[in-house]
């Protein structure tokens, strides 16, 4: 099989805060096209690594490649105009912002104005947020925060999502909605997604490829059986026998 | 829909215009006076409302703009014998200037502690006025020529109020204020979702500056003398803050329903009585936020009786 297209080329990351290592030397190569999940047990470091990719936090040391360009060192506003998207572990919606607003606002500045009314109506129905357009982001509930949150980070149509727990919180029939639409990117439309999550039917079933992260290292990779099957990450998550 | 709306909301300004405008030929000096000040505050609240209202960084320190736009005027006509309306533009010129080189190393300090250093960059900005005597004139202050201009400055006034109305409103109405918004609510999350906060923070600042300049200066040619002590007393900036509070911050009617109803009520109790004026002033602020948190406007949301948000 020859090897995919890489979307995203992390090269020897490194964040220290203080003593804690909490990224320290991690590498891997996300895959054009795919839907590949990151694991990991809490603290491994897989929110540090997403909000360095994202710019939130700049890496001490290491690189990271977009479509062959390096974009550590830019601000999170450049690497987003990149095309790299993303939500938050703990929702970061605008509270005291109606639906429609937070949508809005994520809009680019080129797309007029006329355009992006459309598009954050077209991605609120897709969400089932359409009859909460006019309400505040504060009063929904935490399951429609994360769709809300989910449908905002696609308002300029980016090319690499990524994705931090997005099934916390959100109930069934809404995440299987969201599983499909994530499939629906990903198949129709060629975007690249990564997602970060604990539960683990999502990450079997869902994704192509699966990284594991321990103690800021990455520990394994592959597809979804082997990583069941692998010793070191049942050790990871369980400890020694 | 919005359009019918925008619609409304000039035609409501439109009469609202008329009204100031014949208004000052049918009143005596002093209720002109008032008004203008009126008119003046209305300006301070709302551009104060730019940054702390849309944007989220409470300013403690507003009325360094307002001063310094005093000062260009007061400076421009006395020791250089300008025309006083072209000094306001000079104010204004200043005063931007000044916003951008403080707003950049201070807004990136958040909540309390950009309040603190903006309080500081005023309180500094007056003793700079009291020290550099061979501009300022010192703590002797500056006497302007005396003339009758009541006329004049309630003129000026308005269309100085007219344009910070017309900018608060596009402010209020765009993507522009969207993104401010953004800012105040998660600056995290708005970095990330391609906002690029450090410009819009200072565009924001630097909107927030200019009125309150060419408020200062016309006041000063309005009052005739100019110190430094009442030109940056912090009052000013109190009282600004107040009036959008009340209105309801973050929004456009806001700040002018809160202008208009405190600053009378403010004069009223001043008049009616003067040894308990601040008394009975304090009192009814403490009533206000007891029942109304978020103003006038908040209030009204609450009860359904406006919409959440501010573009639909």
């Amino acid at each position: 099989m020859a090897e995919a297209e890489i979307a995203l080329d992390i090269q020897n990351l490194k964040k220290y805060f203080g003593g804690i290592k909490a990224v320290d030397g991690c590498s891997f190569q996300v895959p054009k096209g795919k839907i590949s999940g990151l694991i990991g047990p809490n603290g491994s470091g897989k929110t540090t690594t997403f909000n360095l990719l994202t710019g939130v936090l700049q890496a001490d040391s290491g690189e990271v490649f977009y479509n062959g360009e390096n974009i550590v060192g830019l601000k999170p506003h450049q690497i987003f105009n990149k095309g790299i998207s993303r939500t938050f572990q703990i929702t970061r919606i605008y509270r005291e912002m109606t639906v429609f607003e937070n949508m809005l606002s994520a809009s680019s500045m080129t797309m007029p104005l006329r355009e992006a009314r459309v598009r954050a109506a077209e991605l609120m129905e897709f969400v089932t947020l359409t009859k909460l357009r006019g309400e505040y982001g504060g009063n929904l509930s935490y399951g429609q925060q994360k769709l809300l949150e989910f449908a905002r980070a696609l308002m300029t149509d980016p090319d690499l999502i990524l994705l931090d727990e997005p099934a916390a919180g959100v109930n069934r029939t809404l995440l299987n909605n969201l599983l499909e639409h994530i499939h629906h990117l990903q198949e129709d439309q060629g975007k690249t997604v990564l997602i970060v999550e604990h539960d683990m039917n999502v990450i079997m079933n869902h994704c192509e490829k699966v990284f594991v992260l321990d103690y800021g290292v990455k520990i394994a990779e592959g597809l979804p059986e082997s990583i069941q099957a692998n010793e070191e990450v049942i050790e990871a998550y369980f400890g020694h026998k | 829909m919005a359009q019918k709306e925008h619609l409304r909301n000039f035609g409501m300004l439109a009469i609202f215009t008329i009204v100031l405008c014949v208004l000052p030929s049918q009143i005596n000096l002093y209720l002109r006076s008032v008004i203008m000040f009126t008119m003046m505050y209305v300006v301070l609240s709302l551009s104060w409302n730019i940054i702390s209202g849309y944007t989220g960084y409470v300013s403690f320190g507003h009325v360094m703009f307002y001063g310094i736009g005093a000062y260009a005027t007061g400076i421009l006509v006395v020791d250089y014998g300008w025309h006083w309306v072209p000094t306001l533009f000079v104010g204004v010129f200043v005063s931007f200037v000044v916003s951008q080189c403080i707003g950049y190393p201070v807004l990136r300090l958040k909540g309390p502690y950009f309040a603190i250093a903006m309080l500081g960059a005023a309180e500094g900005t007056r003793v700079v006025a009291t020290v550099w005597e061979s501009l300022t004139h010192g703590g002797l202050g500056i006497g302007l020529p005396n003339v009758e201009n009541s006329f004049e400055t309630y003129f000026a006034m308005l269309v100085v109020m007219l344009i910070t109305i017309g900018v608060s409103y596009w402010v209020g109405h765009s993507r522009f204020g969207i993104r401010l918004n953004a800012i105040r609510e998660d600056e995290i999350a708005a970095e990330s979702m391609g906002i690029n906060t450090t410009f819009y923070k200072l565009a924001a600042f630097g909107l927030s500056a200019i009125f309150p300049a060419a408020a200062g200066g016309i006041q000063a040619y309005k009052i005739l003398y100019i110190d430094p002590e009442t030109e940056f007393f912090i009052l000013i900036t109190i009282y600004m803050k107040l009036f959008a509070l009340f209105g309801g911050k973050g929004t456009v009617i806001g700040p002018i329903l809160g202008t208009f109803i405190l600053y009378i009520v403010q004069e009223i109790t001043w008049i009616e009585f003067p040894t308990a004026h601040l008394i009975a002033f304090g009192i009814f602020i403490i009533l206000v936020a007891r029942f109304m948190p978020r103003g006038l406007i908040g209030y009204a949301i609450n009860r359904g009786w406006a919409r959440k948000g501010m573009v639909h």
